[in-house]
Formats: C-alpha cells, structure tokens, sequence
C-alpha cells in the first residue's frame, strides 16, 4: 500500500507531497521504540530514585545536565532566528522560522522533562518560584526558561493551527490571525529571556569558586562565562538549524528551503563563532594566567590527566572552533554544501564538547590535593532517557513536518489580510 | 551575642578509628547502607579519610583526615546557589544550615562545595526490622531525592537551649552542646567550641601556628581547622603549596 | 516571591529580579489575553468569516488568483490582491469599462445569462419577494454529480459572504461550499430541486463580486483547463478532449483522481 490514506491525506495541506501513511509510520516507528524505552527509563528513576543512574556524590551532574545544556544552547537557533527577522527585520530568513520556533520548542520541553527526572524531588520544582534566590544563578535559569518554554509554546500555537482542518474551525483560524499579528512582541520577550538564560547557564559555573577550574572572573555579578555562554549558544544556534532542516531534506527528498538561507545562517553563525574562539582565548589566558594562580591552582591541575588534557582545549579552539568558523565564512566552503554542512556539524559538535567539559570534565577534576582524578559513565538508564528525548524531538518534527505548513516557501503568507 | 561554633581537628590524635562516623550516623537517623552503595553513594556527613605522603619504605608517611562540613563563613559556595533558600547561615551559631523539606534535590549545592562535605539521598531509608528503635527523636529522617550534610548536631544545640531556658538562663552551658563525633572520639581529637569566644580553647588552637585549613587560598573561610605538627600533612591542605599555608585569619 | 514569602528579602537584587520576573508574565499573558479577546471580537461582530476567508485566499496559488477582468480579456494579466471582494477593490470600475474579449462563449459547459456567479461555482438568483436564491453551477455539478449528503445552515441562521453556506460529502470527501453573499437562510432545498438556499439578505446587497456577462465564459474556460490538468495527472484513466462537453459524475467515473486537491481548487478550500 502506497498510498496515503484518505484519512491522513485530510490532515496534509493540499497540494503538498508527502511520504505514503505506510512509510511515514514506519519512518516514525524506531523513534517510538527509543521513547517508549526512554519513557520507561524515566519511569523507573521516577519509581525507585536517582539511584538507578550512576551519579553520584562526587558526580552529583552526570550526562543529563550536559545533555541539558547542549540541548538548549542547540535550541538557541529559535530566539536567535526570530530576532534576526522580527528584530533585526532579516526577511530572508523567514522560510526557516516556523522549523526554528519546532526546533526551539522540542529542544526546551524536552530540557525540562529531563530535569524534572534529574532532580530528587520533582514535586517540588515549584520551590523555586516561591522561595526564589535571587542570588542563584540556577534560580534565574529556571524562571526564565519556563517563561520562554510559555513563549515557545504561543510561538508554535499559529503553526498548530494553520493546519488544514484546524483552520476550518473559524475561531481556530481567528486567533491565529490575531495570535500572529503578535508574534514579534513574543520575538522580543523571546530574545530577551534567551539573553539571561543561555548567559546563566554559564553563569552556573563561572561562579563556583569551589571549583576553579570554570571560576572567572567577569563583569559585576556576571562571570565571563555568562557572555561566553550567549556567544556560543547564539554561534551554535543557527548551525544546528541548518542541521536539522539539511536533516530534512534528505529524510523527506526534497528541498525545503533556498541554499541562499543555509549560507546566510552559516555565515552569521561563522561570524559568531570567530568572535566566541577570540573571545574564549582571552578569558582562557586570564583565566590561567591570574584567576585560577590566585587560588593556588595551575594549569597542570587540568591538564595533566590524559585524554581529558590540553587536547580538549586545543580541539575546541582550533578544530571545532576556528576550523568551522572558516568553513561557514569563506565563500569557497561556504557556497559547496558538503563544507557548509561540515562547518555546521564541526561547530556543533565544539559547543557540545564545551559544555561537556563544564559539566562532566569539571567534577571529575579534583579540588582538594589529595584527591584523584575521577571517573563517570552513564547508566543505560541515563542514556535512554537522553534517547528518548531525541526521538521526542524527532516524533514532534516529523509530525509538524507532515501536518502543518512547517516551511511556507513563496506562497504569499498572510500578506494580503487586512480587515476594512 | 553571635557565636561561631567550629571546630579544631588534631590530626596527630587521630587515628582514623571511625568512631566519629559511627557516632554522626547513629545520632543523625543516617540509614546502612544498601547493598549496592558505593563510598561515593554513600551518607557520611562524617567522613575519615587517609592521607599519604606517597613515598615508600620507611620514608612512607599515613594519617587520617576526617572531613566533615567546613561550615564555610564567607561567601558560602553551597548559600549562594541553592535555588529555593534551602541553605542558610544561622546567623546566631554560624552553622550552615540544610533544610531537607524544601530541598529540590538539583544538586548544585553539591556541584558547589570545594570540600564535597554534601551528601545525596540516592535510596529511600531503610532500617531492618528492629532498628528503628535506635532512631533518635530529635532529628529528622529525610527522604530520598535530598542533599544534607552535618549541621554541627544542631539538634543538640536546640537541646541545650531548651535546657538553658528552663533554668531561666539567655546562653547555654557549652558542656550542653557536644556534638557527637566530639563526644565519641576516643583520642579527643575534636575541638569543638566557640571560635568568636577568645576564652574558648577551640579559639587558642585555631590561632596555633599547627593550625590550618583546607583550601584556605580558595578563601570560604572554612570554620573547620586542623592542626599538626607534621609539615607534610600541611602541604596537603592546598594545591601548589610547597610550604606550609599561612596561617588565616580566623 | 512576595513579600510575605519565608525568604523574601527587601534588597535590590530580589525588587529588581522579581519585578523583570513579573513583568515579562504579564507581556506574555497579556499578548495571549490580548490575542483571545480580539478574536472574540471578531468573532462577535462577524468579521470572523471575512477574516478566514481572506487569509485561504492568500494561501492560493497564483494561478489561482486571477482576476475577474483577465479571464474576461478586458486585460492581459492582473492577480486579484483582494480575495475577489470587487465591492472594495479600488481599480474595479476602471477596468470594468474596458471592453471584454473571450474567444468562445461555448466552453464545454452550460450555464445562464440571467444568473450571476461566484468564484467557488456557486450562482445567484435574485427572487421577486426579496429573497436570493443559492445553487450549484453546472460544472460544480458535473464534477461532484449528485452529493451523498448535504448538510444545510438551520432556517433562520446566518451566512456570511465568503463563509460556509452548506457542506457536502461525496465518496468520503468533504465539500465546503462558499456563500455568494450573506443574508438569513429562509429556506433550503436540495439536488433534487435545482437550488440550494433561500436567503434574505440584510439589507440592500452589494452583488459586485459576482461574475456577470462574459466574465463567465471565460472563467468557465479557465477552470476546464485546470480541471483538465489536474485530472490528467498519473493515476487518470480518462482526459477531456479540446472543445468537448464536460462530463458528468466525474467524482463517480475517476475515483483515483486527486479529489482532494480537484475539489480544494474548484471550491476555493483549503
């Protein structure tokens, strides 16, 4: 049966193509699989504790917080590209929006469900918003990225509901109509909120003095890494949205979006990532060179435990920091695919070893001198969950990709609707 | 007027017997440890730990460190980043404070201490039958998915003013309040008493110029000091340091 | 969190985080309330219809879009900007005086002088007693042939212009059908009775928009041509020849055609 059922075709915006219904749920039937066994991941850490994971005193962060916030820096694509065309009124960009505000939404939901199997007693996540610490920088976390999953959420409703039956409900249709005409006032907010919450997630470490290896320095209460941790998340963002939607061409066969766009989110994201490495060197050299002495650490209290040596830092630097930024600036790698996808993918991967240096490479370092380097790998617990959440986000792109008007292409979308 | 309890270790006294940990256990409703815990999933807010000086033969140098809360004074690491205010300074004591019903259980805190004197409630406690008549009424029991770390038995602190108070007195008898790794050691290793007291011995000895801290140069102004006469045990106290640490401002 | 809150504090940190807090909520509910209350508004003073009715029409292709005047040859191209309202297009009377140029007033299928019509197949009679009379024109007719059931609006509802006046299904498709024009439904009738509604419009009806005269062939032409195309896509068995009669039960006699996209167009849906 290769057809797409009369039912399902209904759904499907006319005129679009679109996979046969067989195809599409064999397509989706693996993620399910790897949900379903990341579900019950969750549920057993839900059911007998945290002890089901190989955290532990001393590796009180595992996987699940760099998961965490590698997730959400990859996710930074959604303000990120919002502001460039609401705020910054880059029209070109607009094709991408829609697949940017999935992306983000899929990114940022799936963050928090993990969070609320990280912590001990999820019941009481609202502890935070009653008896805030102002002084925190994980307080500060919390309430902005539940304030931008509220955004995310508003930003995706006129996608939902641009779906060809959902429209036909004229109330349905209405709101949509109004709900849009607000969207760059969420574009603003979402901006906004992204700024201190991708900046707090650095913040996080850069003000743990009990461990210098990410302590800094920086400008009033905020720690260098704050800004380095927007820079990187603003570099990232729009090179993991020319994954995703690269991704997508080549599952559903078809061009989604003119190369024109993929260049220009490259560009800015090599432009970015330049300014992130030059950046990140001078807070490096500081770093090493007057914060960390202060407190009687040096470099060989870092770097001296192979691999997790100067290799990483060299990698993140050169490799995967200037190398991508090269590859996405350059008009000869920029313009052939295959070099822009690389620079995309080099880039990505630089800020996921960044993160994982902070939050995996930092608690396995030791503080006090008579304690030894330490060791962590992740349940099969921990690593479903991390499954499951990527097959969510995959399961949810999938089906807007199929249901709803994900990427708008020429059509004259809403440019001729005035009311007299 | 505010006290600043801390306490004076005297590592050349200890020898690493344990009874401190057995005693916090017993005295904090700390429950055994299930069969799969490991020494880093495991709940001692008492911890003894063996130093060496990594030579061999007869130059080979051991002693026992017990690590507890620092009870640190100054910008408190775990204060400062508690997202729900479950950590506090007792501004009276200058113990630092746990509050395990409005732990959320995220584990920053524990991210945070430089002396990794924080631990986590991985399992649900559970006593063998019988056992729970050992439990000490005066102390909570926490349940899973929380952080806690010793408070100095504050509990005992609470009794002592409960004491204090019945025999109309406004200060405790410090004989009253011993916390229980004090009071079980049998070297009297531990020093407890009033820092900010000048009259109080924990005081005199934390001035000694044996006296050190751990990280002292990281600058938490723990209220935990150690002392001893071996100058290998005291290049151990910081990173880097080929001399012996300064003596801190206590 | 407030002041009465275990934990607050009167510092400047807390005043200042707490109140960005709250006033970053309030944007927020405010832009989602602000969003519900005006399309409640709209909803409750009608423009509702009007509302998604032009933003299917911006959804249309281009070939789609094209205006009354072009299929009429009073002009060699012009794409309609104004969801086929001519009550409001500014540029209606000038190119309405142009003359009007088809090639044939035979186009393949039947259709009347004396009724008025609208882009989505439907025609308009107006009755002596005031009221109009609603139909499916014969092309509409041709292509669905008869409707396995019609649901009719209730006697004294409304109907908008540009809204949904009747739907109808046919071999499991649904079939919005558009209002001509808007007015209380006085009474319905059927396949079988050669109309559809009865209305009684509200007050004196602006019937602009409706094709007259030659517009109609040429319309008529240019929608056997689409038609043409999109049943000789793969899967068809049958094409129209230039110049024949358009068959009827056409829904009956391809059933493997693209109905959905065919009806889609034909019936201004999305």
């Amino acid at each position: 049966m290769s057809e797409t059922l009369l039912f399902d075709r209904r759904w499907i915006a006319r005129g679009a193509e679109r996979a046969s219904t067989l195809r599409f749920l064999l397509w989706l039937f693996p993620w399910m699989l790897l949900l379903l066994l990341g579900i019950y991941a969750a549920g057993l850490c839900f059911y007998y504790g945290l002890n089901q994971t190989n955290m532990d005193n001393r590796f009180a962060f595992g996987m699940w917080i760099f998961l965490d916030l590698a997730i959400i820096a990859m996710g930074a694509g959604a303000f990120f590209t919002g502001f460039l065309v609401y705020i910054l009124k880059q029209k070109d960009l607009k094709p991408v929006l829609n697949s940017a505000v999935v992306v983000g939404l899929t990114c940022y939901s799936g963050a928090i469900a993990v969070l609320m199997v990280d912590v001990g007693q999820p019941l009481r996540a609202w502890f935070t918003f009653w008896y805030p610490n102002t002084h925190s920088m994980l307080t500060e976390v919390t309430f902005c990225i539940s304030c931008y999953l509220l955004v995310l959420i508003l930003e995706y409703i006129p996608v939902v509901l641009r779906n060809r039956q959902l429209r036909k409900i004229p109330s349905f249709l209405v709101f949509e109509h109004q709900l849009h005409k607000l969207v760059p006032v969420l574009a603003g907010v979402g901006a906004f909120l992204s700024f201190f919450h991708q900046g707090s997630l650095g913040g996080l470490y850069g003000v743990l003095r009990g461990r210098p290896f990410v302590y800094r320095q920086g400008f009033g209460i905020w720690p260098s890494t704050f800004f380095l941790f927007i820079l990187s998340a603003v570099a990232v963002g729009p090179s993991f949205l020319i994954l995703v939607t690269a991704a997508a061409e080549k599952v559903t066969g078809r061009q989604l979006v003119q190369p024109t766009v993929f260049r220009k989110l490259g560009f800015i994201s090599g432009v970015l990532l330049a300014v992130y490495v030059a950046a990140k060197a001078v807070d490096t050299y500081v770093w090493l060179n007057i914060t960390s002495p202060s407190v009687g650490f040096g470099p060989s209290d870092y770097y001296s435990y192979w691999p997790m040596s100067s290799t990483f830092l060299f990698a993140a630097t050169v490799p995967l920091g200037l190398l991508p930024a090269l590859l996405l600036i350059l008009p000869y790698t920029a313009r052939r695919r295959g070099w822009l996808l690389t620079g995309a993918a080099l880039a990505c991967a630089g800020v996921l070893l960044n993160r994982f240096v902070f939050t995996v490479q930092t608690l396995a370092l030791p503080t006090l001198p008579f304690d030894e380097f330490l060791r962590y790998t992740p349940s099969w617990q921990e690593v479903a969950t991390f499954g499951g959440v990527i097959a969510y986000g995959v399961i949810v792109y999938s089906l807007s990709y199929r249901y709803l008007p994900l990427f708008e292409a020429a059509k004259g979308v809403d440019k001729n609707v005035s009311l007299d | 007027m505010s006290a600043r309890y801390g306490m004076v270790i005297d590592l050349d006294r200890c020898t690493g017997c344990g009874s401190c940990m057995v005693a916090c256990a017993a005295e904090n409703n700390v429950p055994p440890p299930v069969p799969r815990a490991t020494p880093r999933t495991g709940l001692t807010p008492m911890l003894v730990r063996k130093l060496s000086n990594g030579k061999d033969g007869a130059d080979l140098r051991e002693a026992f460190i017990p690590i507890t809360c620092m009870q640190c004074e100054h910008e408190t690491p775990c204060v400062s980043v508690c997202p729900q205010q479950a950590v506090e300074v007792d501004k009276s004591t200058g113990i630092v404070m746990q509050i395990p019903q409005r732990c959320l259980g995220c584990r920053y805190c524990m991210t945070a201490c430089p002396y990794h004197a924080r631990y986590f409630n991985w399992w649900d406690p559970q006593w063998p039958p019988g056992m729970e008549k050992s439990l000490n009424p005066g102390v909570s029991v926490r349940m899973r998915g929380v952080v806690e770390k010793c408070n100095l038995c504050h509990a005992r602190f609470h009794t002592a003013n409960e004491k204090a108070a019945a025999a109309g007195k406004t200060q405790i008898d410090p004989a009253d309040y011993v916390p229980a790794c004090v009071e079980a050691c049998p070297t009297g290793a531990i020093l407890f008493g009033d820092l900010a007291d000048a009259n109080d011995p924990v005081s005199t000895a934390a001035h000694s110029p044996d006296a050190f801290r751990l990280l002292a140069r990281i600058g938490t102004e723990p209220k935990i000091h150690y002392r001893t006469t071996q100058a290998w045990i005291r290049t151990l106290a910081d990173k880097n340091s080929d001399r012996p640490t300064e003596a801190q401002h206590v | 969190m407030f002041p009465w809150t275990d934990g607050y504090h009167w510092s400047a940190t807390h005043i200042i985080f707490l109140s960005l807090f709250f006033m970053v909520v309030l944007v927020i509910f405010s832009t989602f309330v602000s969003a519900v209350w005006r399309a409640a508004s709209d909803l409750r003073t009608h423009r509702a219809a009007k509302l998604c009715w032009q933003k299917n029409f911006a959804d249309l292709p281009e070939a789609a879009r094209h205006c009354r005047h072009q299929l009429a040859g009073r002009v060699a191209s012009r794409t309609c900007d104004n969801a086929f309202d001519c009550r409001q297009c500014a540029n209606y009377t000038q190119f309405g005086s142009l003359p009007s140029n088809v090639p044939t007033k035979n186009v393949g299928v039947s259709y009347s002088d004396k009724l008025l019509y609208h882009r989505g197949h439907t025609w308009v009679r107006p009755e002596r007693d005031g009221t109009f009379s609603i139909g499916l024109d014969e092309f509409a007719n041709h292509v669905i042939g008869r409707p396995d059931s019609v649901e009719f609006p209730r006697s004294l509802d409304d109907v908008e212009s540009d809204g949904i006046a009747w739907r109808m299904t046919k071999n499991g498709y649904e079939i919005r059908v558009r209002a001509p024009l808007g007015g209380t439904v006085i009474s319905t009738g059927g396949p079988d009775e050669g109309w559809y509604l009865k209305i009684l419009p509200h007050g004196q009806p602006n019937l602009r928009h409706l094709l007259h005269g030659q517009e109609v062939p040429g319309w008529l032409a240019a929608e056997i041509d689409r038609l043409h195309l999109q049943l000789s896509m793969p899967g068809a068995e049958h094409t129209l020849a230039d110049g024949g009669m358009l068959m009827p039960n056409l829904m009956d006699a391809e059933p493997e055609a693209d109905w959905d996209t065919i009806l889609a167009a034909t019936f201004l849906d999305s």
